[in-house]
């Protein structure tokens, strides 16, 4: 048992990575569009332990308060707004598209060839650089402290005019979305 | 440790089902749903490298990709709302007035 948890513990990413997939597995069967909100709940924290189980830190709390604390519930109020009523009225409910076919065809003919090209570097030998701990990981929280450091330094120094674009395109979002959901007689 | 080829897997993983999900659902939710499962398999990617090489940068990056994904479930979520009001549906296969 305590082997187990060990083995858990030294693999955290692929276990967080593993649940995540299997939640957007889920999330993209599920019929209800209720269950893949949840099922897009549970894929968005596994991804955010994903984060934190590659040492960013910062990003992983923030993924959790802006997907978890935000998203999602932006979304459950749409499926409470709109769902409901009309999955009621049509009982017989195909899920999938079935005339896309082609489409459906060339993409993934589109996504092997992009396995293909990676496929030595996915399937073949290990790189010889893995992704190493931090020495300075043992020092617990203060790497939490200087991730945030560096992020924001990145973030505020090197990359600040992408930052302020951003702020730009989230007013207009703002403004956009506004306009677009409000109603009519207004 | 975590190898960058495992994370790339799984990156790409998530990707794909993302690209299926937008392919074959018919509810415009989970198509955006799909979408933000997609950037998010691309901020995974980001990190990965950003740790790879030592350098924040690509979590600065992936920050702000988490911002622009907020920008579009917003824009994206108005959109479905205005679409239910008008036409009363939110299966993409019922919106076809620009097919000719």
């Amino acid at each position: 048992m305590e082997h187990l948890l060990e083995t858990l513990g030294r693999n955290m990413f692929g276990v967080f990575g593993l649940l995540a997939l299997a939640g957007a597995a889920f999330m993209v069967a599920a019929r209800s569009a209720v269950h893949s909100v949840l099922a897009f709940l549970f894929t968005m924290l596994c991804v955010a332990g994903c984060f934190l189980s590659l040492e960013a830190e910062f990003l992983g709390v923030a993924q959790i308060l802006v997907y978890a604390g935000g998203i999602v519930v932006l979304f459950l109020f749409v499926v409470m707004l709109v769902e409901i009523s009309k999955f009621k009225q049509k009982a017989k409910l195909e899920v999938f598209q079935t005339q896309s076919r082609i489409a459906v065809v060339a993409v993934l003919a589109g996504v092997a060839a992009f396995a293909g090209v990676f496929r030595n570097a996915i399937f073949g030998p290990t790189s010889p650089e893995a992704l190493v701990l931090r020495p300075e990981l043992a020092r617990g929280l203060d790497v939490a402290k200087e991730n945030a450091q560096a992020v924001s330094r990145g973030l505020f120094a090197d990359y600040l005019l992408p930052f302020e674009i951003l702020s730009v395109i989230l007013l207009v979002a703002l403004v956009g979305a506004v306009v677009l959901a409000k109603s009519e007689r207004v | 440790m975590v190898s960058l080829n495992s994370v790339l897997l799984i990156s790409f993983a998530l990707f794909s089902i993302g690209v299926a999900g937008v392919l074959i659902r018919r509810n415009a939710l989970v198509i955006l749903m799909c979408v933000e499962l997609m950037l998010n398999a691309a901020n995974l990617n980001f990190i990965a490298f950003a740790r790879h090489s030592g350098s924040a940068s690509g979590q600065a990056f992936a920050l702000l990709v988490m911002g622009f994904a907020a920008a579009e479930v917003a824009v994206g979520l108005a959109l479905v709302v205005a679409l239910y009001r008008r036409r009363d549906t939110v299966q993409v296969d019922d919106i076809n007035l620009l097919k000719g």
